[in-house]
């Protein structure tokens, strides 16, 4: 702790004179007339009397005055260190992306940097390290006083680029004076050399720095057979420690969560993410768990999702016929996970594509088989079906040399049985696969054995015979089923495996990028993140780019990381593409170093400590008043009393109303709790609002309105329940719902109401789905609209229409034909936020106002809630009231 | 509290006790009961004689009726009737307007109560009753609530009673606090012993001015002077004080015996009726002396 204006505490010194001064000065008397003062005259006492301030008083005055005296010379707990130098101070920040994780603590930091330079009178001068929203290069500010400067801080947001060190160096060149550094702890690539001695060579310098960079980087995951690989990248760091990713759809919510865990010294750790195919499609990005960074996040575009797969069968004619050709079966099997296209090779092969599937055709020699086998180099996946025409003519296409001509299972002239297959190994891409025990094979080609056969076998018959095999052929893969892609060779095709086999197969394949043609036309940014990895409007530096510069391009200010293009092509940029390799930047030469983490923020002591001598001196007052007889016990009592009221009205705030502790003693009208303070606020006062009418113009006498909680509190003692729907409530349980459900059933009536009806359309976004979640369970009966002839609109008043707050809208009861519950409806619908129209504030106004407007809306919205009243009261006695022009007529014949 | 409220209150304090009848001290002067006929021709109601006409009579008082009767004039004459008056007087004093926060009345408002009360039931003993003050005119019957205006409008005076005409043997009710100076009071009861007149003196206290129930640095200031007093330690101070007032107390009783005066001591927190009951006995005919 130390005392920013150590000088006052000499004050401390003149306590003594304090003392004796209070003991010399006797309290003052306490006046009272009284008539018989001559008698007084010249009296003396027979006692001692004690004129001195008690000792104990005379302490809480001193103490009250030392409080003061050391709050005055402005204590500050938990200060740090002085800043090195004199003069004006720079404080240079890094606001790169590394900086987002523990943003706060960096801010905090910055404040105490600030703090300490005010405490000294010293300027500060404020220098950002990455480039700003609009691409303008780091630049040191003017020198100002720390107190213009706090908005500024507070202003600052991390960037989603790296820091520019050669223009944060550029910039420091100009300074000479006491350096304060907040680091992000990474190099940022290699001008940090002279970044460094830039900063030396500013003057002294105080660098506050985690001991190794807390940023993690997300790079962009690789797409395997069966999986996503996410990698996580990091600066060095001793320790073993782990990162969990999360694998989020393009809705926020989380699909895996995955944990890779880095060795100690490693810098990258991967960690496989296994989903079907449905759930890999959504995936629209991977992010460190905990670190809100632009690089932290990776965000995947179209390439990790499309699967194109192309058909080609060796009989275009017959091949698309129903139940006996082959494109039949494989239409069916791969449409789930896979964009199917079919046509002849050359069109095929002028479009990207993921997965080519062969069935029975065999590939010519010459253009056909270059162009297949290159784009198979290229990472296609091929995919072929055996048949006659490939048993009689293996092509070179093949994973596995084949012997001439098929093999016979079964039937008349065998005398083996059709064959089963094996349980696919583990390890395999069909691993995990039940297999049905009816799929059996009848025909198949044999692959000439060798010693690499077990090896590109990933399915065998229980007789050991290959049934897929397969080869990698430069960064694709040929995969042959020994068997046809329909019916004639076995039963493979007609069963549920043949759908999973295909599927896993798909998800072999590579996704496809877009044409990056190096003249496309450029993409322009769509959709950006901000330095924290939140998703926004891009800024407006943000620029397009072209496709293929997207490969190349490190994230910048004119091109924020982000999604680029239009919706059909959409491209990333990931801030993790091509960003220099992370590593942990040395403190700066000659600087002081503080822990970043270490650094509390310093505390005034002294408004604390001058509350609490005012606190003191207000204790005085009382006893000093108790001493000279003014403050009576009666007096002092009420005060106490008064205090507490006060503090216990203070301490209470806003509250709903709690149901009375025994309802059944008045009536009460109810609101439903939704937990929203403000919606409940309204229920209360618009229904106290509405008692209060009630009470005023009819025999009812209702007591406070009370909150209640369906499902937790007795709804019976209540006659209504007032439900306003609020999206941003819990949904009902199940309990609350039963309630409800059990109220209605017996006689209660609930009014929901969801606020956003006729004239007040769209001030309560979301109630409509909110009520259709909530309203699920609820036993509503069929309903119609409310009419003026309805028992509710004759029920006090004559009403032609029901406005709440909001007007025009058509509110709903039970259909008039439903006898249940004696024809009363048990429940209300309507959108006219009645609450808010009834509700009277602490002085009696009506605080909302209505809408469209006028007196007469809220008279109509007034008497709408009396008919309410009564119609809950009363039921259909009032319904009678419906039928009396034909009961005259009748009375009169 | 209007003076007629205040009247009514006292009628109905007074109706509780029996008539009050004033014995006459001096065989002279004085009658036993309350209507005392003089025997003699004189101011009053009752018949007494017809007497002839005689040259000088004011033709007014010719009896025609009478007169009817016979050739000669007679006039009527009443007999002279002399009921004992009785003077009541209030200290009407700033100290009087005064009191504690232990007391629900004023002192002065419990004078006038009093004051009221008695002569009620002097009044209907047929006493005639008036204010001690300068040109106060009597009263007796039903008067009153003639009384309790003059009452009202009779000045505040400045704690003892002034120079005021007074009937010889007249009584004197003197109500106040009586704590002016003891020399000051023997001269204005000298003075009136001197009329002479006699009567009864009633020292109405606060009860804080009987306790001096205060505690602490008190200073006492003075009701309407300039006096004061700074009392370190009340508690201290509080038995001297008791003497001291004791001491007023007994030099005032000494005064009235003297003066052939009655003293008694009433404290606005005790019933009115107490002091009441006293001035009864302190005004009711003694035995033996009828």
């Amino acid at each position: 702790m130390i005392f920013a204006s150590p000088w006052l505490l000499l004050a401390l010194a003149g306590l003594p004179l304090l003392w004796w001064l209070l003991r010399v000065t006797p309290p003052s008397p306490r006046q009272e007339s009284f008539p018989a003062v001559r008698l007084l005259l010249g009296l003396h006492a027979n006692a001692e009397t004690p004129a001195r301030t008690p000792w104990w008083l005379l302490a809480l005055r001193m103490a009250a005055a030392a409080l003061v005296i050391v709050g005055l010379a402005r204590p500050v707990l938990d200060a740090g260190t002085a800043l090195p130098g004199a003069g004006p101070v720079l404080l240079v920040i890094d606001d790169g992306w590394a900086a987002a994780p523990d943003w706060a603590a960096r801010m905090r930091a910055a404040g105490g940097v600030i703090d300490r330079a005010e405490r000294d009178g010293r300027t500060v001068a404020l220098l950002t390290t990455a480039p700003g929203m609009l691409g303008d290069a780091p630049l040191a500010g003017p020198a100002s006083p720390p107190a213009e400067l706090r908005p500024r801080l507070a202003a600052l947001r991390p960037k989603p680029w790296n820091s520019d060190r050669k223009a944060a160096a550029s910039a420091l060149t100009g300074w000479h004076g006491a350096v304060a550094y907040i680091a992000d702890g990474l190099t940022d690539g290699a001008a940090w050399d002279g970044f460094a001695t830039a900063m030396a060579g500013a003057g002294p310098v105080i660098e506050l720095r985690d001991a190794v960079a807390p940023a993690r980087l997300m790079a962009p995951p690789r797409a395997e057979a069966d999986r996503l690989v996410a990698r996580v990248i990091q600066a060095p760091r001793a320790s073993a420690e782990a990162a969990a990713v999360l694998a989020q759809a393009g809705d926020g919510r989380t699909l895996a969560r995955v944990v890779a865990a880095f060795p100690p010294g490693a810098t990258s750790a991967e960690a496989p993410i296994r989903l079907p195919p449905e759930l890999r499609n959504r995936l629209a990005r991977l992010a460190i768990e905990g670190a809100a960074s632009a690089g932290a996040v990776a965000l995947l575009d179209e390439r990790w999702r499309r699967r194109p797969a192309g058909l080609l069968a060796g009989d275009a004619v017959t091949a698309d016929a129903p139940l006996t050709g082959e494109l039949f079966y494989l239409r069916r099997a791969l449409d789930p996970s896979a964009e199917l296209r079919t046509g002849d090779l050359a069109s095929l092969l002028s479009r990207e594509l993921s997965v080519l599937v062969l069935a029975d055709h065999v590939v010519a020699d010459g253009p056909e088989h270059d162009a297949i086998a290159s784009w198979v180099a290229k990472g296609g996946l091929l995919i072929r079906f055996a048949g006659p025409r490939t048993a009689e003519h293996p092509d070179s296409l093949l994973p596995v040399k084949l012997l001439a001509g098929d093999r016979r299972l079964g039937g008349a002239m065998s005398w083996s049985q059709p064959a089963s297959l094996a349980p696919f190994p583990p390890g395999g891409p069909f691993a995990g696969l039940d297999v049905p025990p009816d799929v059996k094979v009848t025909r198949q080609v044999l692959a000439e054995p060798g010693a690499h056969l077990a090896a590109a076998t990933w399915a065998r018959l229980t007789d050991g015979t290959p049934l897929v095999t397969q080869a990698s052929r430069g960064a694709g893969r040929v995969v042959l089923f020994h068997v046809t892609a329909n019916a004639d060779w076995s039963d493979l095709a007609l069963s549920g495996l043949f759908v999973d086999m295909l599927r896993r197969m798909v998800d072999l394949s590579v996704g496809v990028a877009g044409a990056d043609a190096p003249d496309g036309p450029p993409l322009a940014p769509v959709e950006t993140m901000d330095g924290f990895g939140q998703m926004g409007a891009p800024p407006a530096g943000a620029g397009p780019v072209t496709a293929r510069a997207l490969a190349t391009e490190a994230a910048s200010p004119r091109h924020p990381p982000g999604f680029y293009g239009p919706e059909s092509g959409r491209r990333v940029l990931n801030l993790a593409t091509n960003l220099p390799k992370l590593e942990p930047s040395p403190a700066i030469a000659g600087g002081t170093v503080e822990a970043l983490g270490g650094v509390t923020p310093e505390r005034a002591l002294a408004p604390w400590l001058l509350a609490a001598a005012l606190a003191l001196l207000a204790m005085d007052l009382l006893l000093s008043l108790r001493l000279r007889g003014l403050l009576r016990p009666a007096a002092a009592s009420r005060a106490l009393m008064l205090a507490s009221m006060l503090a216990s009205m203070l301490a209470s705030g806003p509250t709903h109303a709690a149901p009375p502790a025994n309802p059944g003693l008045a009536t009460h009208l109810a609101y439903v709790v939704t937990g929203d303070a403000q919606v409940d606020g309204v229920s209360r006062a618009g229904l106290a609002g509405l008692s209060e009418y009630v009470n005023r113009r009819t025999a009812t006498a209702l007591a406070e309105p009370a909150g209640v909680a369906p499902g937790q509190d007795d709804l019976s003692f209540y006659p209504l329940l007032y439900w306003p729907i609020s999206p941003s409530a819990a949904p009902p349980s199940g309990a609350a719902i039963a309630a409800m459900n059990d109220y209605m059933a017996h006689g209660g009536i609930i009014v929901i109401d969801t606020r956003d009806g006729g004239s007040g359309a769209g001030f309560a976004p979301g109630t409509e789905d909110a009520l259709e979640q909530f309203g699920r369970g609820l036993a509503v009966p069929t309903l119609a609209a409310l009419t003026p002839a309805h028992v509710l609109a004759r029920a006090f008043y004559l009403l032609p229409e029901f406005p709440g707050r909001y007007a025009g809208d058509t509110v709903w009861v039970q259909r008039d034909e439903d006898r249940t519950n004696d024809s009363v409806s048990p429940v209300i619908i309507g959108g006219h936020d009645w609450a808010a129209a009834w509700a009277v504030d602490g002085q009696g106004n009506n605080p909302y106002a209505t809408i469209p407007g006028g007196a007469r809306q809220r008279t109509l919205a007034y008497r709408f809630g009396v008919n309410l009243v009564m119609y809950a009261l009363t039921g259909n006695y009032k319904g009678d009231q419906v039928h009396v022009p034909a009961l005259l007529e009748r009375l009169g014949q | 509290m209007t003076q007629a409220a205040s009247a009514r209150r006292a009628e109905a304090l007074g109706s509780r006790l029996p008539p009050l009848l004033v014995a006459a001290e001096r065989v002279a002067a004085t009658v036993a009961q309350g209507v005392h006929g003089r025997r003699r021709v004189g101011q009053g109601d009752s018949f007494w004689q017809f007497r002839p006409f005689v040259d000088g009579d004011s033709a007014a008082r010719i009896d025609w009726r009478q007169s009817a009767r016979s050739d000669r004039h007679f006039i009527r004459e009443t007999e002279w009737e002399a009921a004992q008056t009785v003077a009541l007087w209030r200290d009407g004093g700033p100290s009087m307007h005064w009191r504690s926060r232990h007391a629900t009345t004023e002192k002065c408002e419990r004078a006038e109560l009093l004051l009221l009360a008695l002569a009620s039931l002097l009044l209907r003993g047929g006493e005639r009753v008036r204010l001690m003050t300068p040109g106060a005119r009597s009263v007796a019957g039903r008067g009153l609530d003639r009384l309790a205006e003059q009452l009202g409008e009779m000045a505040d005076g400045d704690g003892m009673p002034g120079e005021t005409a007074l009937p010889r043997h007249a009584r004197v009710v003197l109500i106040g606090d009586m704590l002016a100076p003891l020399e000051q009071i023997r001269a204005t009861i000298g003075r009136l012993a001197a009329i002479p007149v006699s009567g009864h003196m009633v020292q109405v206290l606060d009860p804080a001015e009987a306790l001096l129930p205060y505690s602490g640095r008190v200073r006492f200031e003075g009701v309407g002077g300039g006096l004061s007093a700074l009392i370190p330690r009340v508690e201290g101070v509080r038995d001297a004080y008791a003497k001291r007032l004791a001491e007023q107390q007994a030099g005032l009783a000494a005064i009235c015996a003297a003066a052939g005066f009655g003293f008694s001591v009433h404290r606005t927190d005790h019933p009115p009726e107490a002091a009441l009951l006293a001035l009864y006995t302190a005004l009711a005919p003694q035995a033996g002396r009828r």
